[in-house]
């Protein structure tokens, strides 16, 4: 079997605009959403604000025999005063019990965080102290939290390219970093949709996992480019699009290969993990799924077509000093 | 083959390393992991002082310390970062709000007069709290809490004590009198602290220091209440006191307590408010069923790609997985000396690492099975798979690695502790695929049981099975 990427190149593409544009109208959307205002759906981390998590002591006595009331819950935090925070009821997942509550609310200071967590003990149970859980994000460091996760993607974009055109040549970088902005924009879409329907959010670990996928999905276009690099200095005279056809299926089930065993580890993180690693996980499984799929049908296909229209031959073969792989 | 057996010889010895560093060296847990309270203490500029520097943040800090040390948490971090804040690690503590109230304030300097027929009280009072002390720092390093809390008691019940000793002046000698505060270096080994007043301080001072002359009776300095110096005033100052606002606190202070103290009173001295801007707290159980449920993400992890390599890649398969263990050992080594914190963040780090870590294999045996494929002898096939595939390899790595140092270089906290541990083992792992899975291979192929090309590449053709080198 031999996959001819460069034939249905246009099938690919259109592809990838489509999960993309998918992504830019939810990024609207969610833009739109008076719940939201971004493009995402943004947590604590960013936006500040307190999130209080309690779970009820069930070594009590009658503690836990009836299920939280999410009403009552409401009914408590109006009565403090924070009517409009977001209540959730925390399942168990290991028993199945609802004795967690998770609320997220405005900025609270000392005070009216002892006296929330009070009035919810007196209605619904007494809490464990040693499972509560309390974040407090100012605003300010939460702007400043996103703007250096947004630097950090900038500057390893910029390294990546720097590395690249030094060990390849300025178009294979360019068209490497077209994929990763790809992977990052499907990722990214993916997770504004989820934010609309399952009310997910994006915390500081999603800008890791971006960060992260950029470093391992350039990985894989790199192992295809090396591929690329190697014919062509072998056979400088062969049509661009078959050189690019071979590499990729010649690095094809290492590609397969590859992808499989870092998502059987992303499928145990996912699976078994914390809660808090899950949407971690989910961020890169999609990530690394983006960036296997455009390793092969974008950065190849796309420097195929770069290199038709401009000569290719001349451009490679005059090219000796970057070349460190000569074979034995 | 003489580089092989050393190659082999120092694989050993690293592994046997590793086994015993990771026996003697506990990796420390993350607050996410062993429960605790972490805040983020954001210094405020104000009209005095419109831009915090290095300086200001420094006797911040050192404010910071002291309150914390008032609160008998064993094992607490304080760090400054970025050039505005500080960030404030105690684990095990459940309850932050204690540590809320007591460092949400600004710092309280005021230099007080000891009232008269106390001094041998004083000396007393003073003599017990250095115990203490010496007591608490010793107490700190165990894990006995109850010690702790008892000792924390003593600690505040002589302190106690001794601010009742001193009386404040009227008006008080507050820190925003204080211009500046520095150890300076003497005739000798000896330091002394100079301390240098604003025109009203100085006058206030040039008259406590008049009432206190000669007496024997001295000049308390207090920073929140707790006693930090109590320096006397030579007779000869009787008449006037200390004028023109600047003193010196002599008392054969080596250099780092000089410091110390000038840090302790500059930050007395600040008037910027500090706010809390973030405060993380995780209960101690919940963070106990994280590292539960990440050891068996692990464990699964690696356990579904050491079969997946066996059933695909055959004896390679196994030689990798054996490099896979070896990987996993030194880097947990690596973190252990390197002193990494264990966060949820990192271990996720750690275990996509061994995914990874994976990669280079990978790499390396679809190479030689093409070489194999194209009819190349054994021990050439394996010669050039790791020869060829060695650039993918480099290249991969170094952009991962490009990524992992943007993150640590502008990430905070957890983000940083995922960086490291990704980069750490993606070193770690390129050092494994070359050296560990190329000796293991070369190794195997000398063995004339494995010398067969069927168990490096299924559907060879047969023309191929025949030619074994």
């Amino acid at each position: 079997m031999k996959l001819s990427i460069n034939k249905s190149r246009s099938l690919w593409w259109a592809i990838s605009s489509a999960f993309i544009l998918a992504g830019f109208i939810s990024m609207v959307i969610s833009w739109q959403n008076p719940n939201i205002k971004a493009p995402l759906r943004p947590s604590l981390d960013f936006v500040g604000g307190t999130r209080l998590q309690f779970e009820r002591d069930c070594t009590k006595p009658g503690n836990c025999d009836q299920p939280i009331d999410i009403n009552i819950v409401r009914e408590v935090a109006k009565e403090q005063g924070l009517g409009d925070s977001s209540i959730q009821i925390v399942t168990d997942r290991d028993t199945g019990g609802q004795n967690g509550i998770s609320i997220r609310t405005k900025n609270l200071d000392r005070e009216q965080r002892t006296n929330l967590q009070n009035a919810l003990s007196e209605k619904v149970g007494t809490f464990d102290q040693q499972k509560n859980q309390f974040d407090t994000v100012g605003p300010t460091l939460g702007s400043e939290l996103f703007r250096s996760g947004v630097i950090a993607l900038i500057v390893s974009f910029a390294g990546i390219i720097i590395y690249l055109s030094f060990r390849f040549q300025l178009d294979y970088a360019v068209f490497a970093i077209v994929a990763l902005l790809h992977d990052v924009l499907i990722t990214a879409g993916i997770f504004s949709i989820l934010g609309l329907v399952l009310g997910t959010e994006v915390d500081s670990l999603f800008i890791v996992a971006l960060l992260t996928i950029t470093g391992f999905s350039v990985n894989d276009t790199v192992v295809i480019y090396d591929r690329i690099r190697e014919t062509l200095k072998i056979n400088p005279d062969r049509a661009i699009a078959d050189i690019v056809d071979d590499a990729v299926n010649q690095t094809l089930a290492r590609s397969i290969n590859t992808t499989l065993t870092t998502m059987l580890s992303l499928f145990a993180i996912f699976l078994f993990g914390g809660e808090t690693l899950k949407n971690f996980a989910l961020a890169l499984i999609i990530g690394f799924t983006a960036g296997a799929y455009s390793s092969i049908f974008i950065a190849s296909t796309l420097l195929t077509l770069w290199r038709e229209r401009n000569g290719e031959t001349s451009v490679v073969v005059t090219d000796e000093s970057i070349d460190t792989s000569a074979g034995n | 083959m003489q580089r092989q057996r050393s190659l082999l010889i120092l694989i050993l010895v690293l592994i046997i390393a590793a086994i015993t560093v990771i026996a003697t060296i506990p990796i420390p847990l993350g607050l996410d992991l062993r429960g605790g309270s972490q805040l983020t203490i954001q210094v405020k500029p104000s009209a005095d002082i419109p831009k915090i520097t290095e300086r200001e943040l420094e006797g911040v800090k050192k404010v910071v310390e002291g309150r914390i040390n008032g609160l008998g948490v064993s094992e607490p971090v304080i760090q400054t970062v970025g050039t505005d804040k500080i960030l404030v690690q105690l684990p095990g503590v459940n309850d932050p709000e204690q540590a809320e109230r007591v460092l949400g304030g600004t710092a309280q300097l005021e230099f007080r007069t000891q009232k008269p027929n106390t001094e041998t009280q004083l000396l007393a009072f003073q003599a017990s709290r250095a115990e203490l002390k010496a007591k608490q720092e010793e107490l700190r390093k165990s894990t006995d809490k109850a010690a702790i809390v008892k000792n924390q008691e003593d600690l505040q019940n002589s302190n106690q004590a001794i601010a009742e000793l001193f009386e404040s002046t009227n008006p008080p000698l507050i820190g925003k009198y204080l211009k500046d505060a520095y150890g300076e270096p003497t005739q000798g080994d000896n330091w002394n602290v100079a301390i240098r007043f604003d025109q009203q301080g100085g006058e206030l001072f040039a008259n406590l220091t008049k009432n206190l002359a000669g007496t024997g009776r001295s000049i308390g300095v207090f920073l929140d209440n707790e006693l930090i110096s109590a320096p006397t005033v030579g007779i000869e100052f009787a008449a006037t006191g200390i004028t023109g606002g600047s003193a010196v606190i002599t008392g054969r202070f080596t250099p780092q307590q000089a410091n110390d103290l000038g840090v302790q009173l500059r930050g007395g001295a600040l008037p910027v408010p500090v706010e809390i801007a973030e405060i993380r707290t995780v209960g101690a159980t919940l963070g106990k069923d994280s590292i539960t449920s990440s050891i068996y993400a692990g464990i699964g992890g690696l356990t579904l790609v050491l079969i997946f390599m066996v059933v695909y890649y055959r004896l390679p398969g196994l030689i990798a997985d054996v490099a896979l263990l070896i990987y996993a050992l030194l880097t947990w080594a690596t973190f252990a000396l390197l002193g990494v914190t264990l966060t949820l963040p990192g271990i996720a780090g750690f275990i996509l690492s061994i995914g990874m870590a994976v990669d280079a294999n990978v790499l390396i045996f679809e190479r030689t099975r093409e070489e194999l494929q194209a009819g190349k002898s054994l021990y050439r096939s394996v010669e050039s798979g790791f020869y060829r595939a060695f650039s993918s390899i480099l290249d991969g790595n170094v952009t991962t690695v490009i990524a992992c140092a943007a993150l640590f270089w502008l990430g905070a906290g957890l983000v940083k502790g995922f960086a490291l541990t990704l980069a750490l083992g993606v070193m770690v792992s390129m050092f494994t695929a070359v050296t560990c899975s190329r000796t293991l291979m070369f190794l195997a192929i000398t063995i004339p049981a494995f010398k067969k090309p069927e168990l490096f590449s299924p559907n060879l053709p047969t023309s191929n099975k025949a030619e074994v080198a």
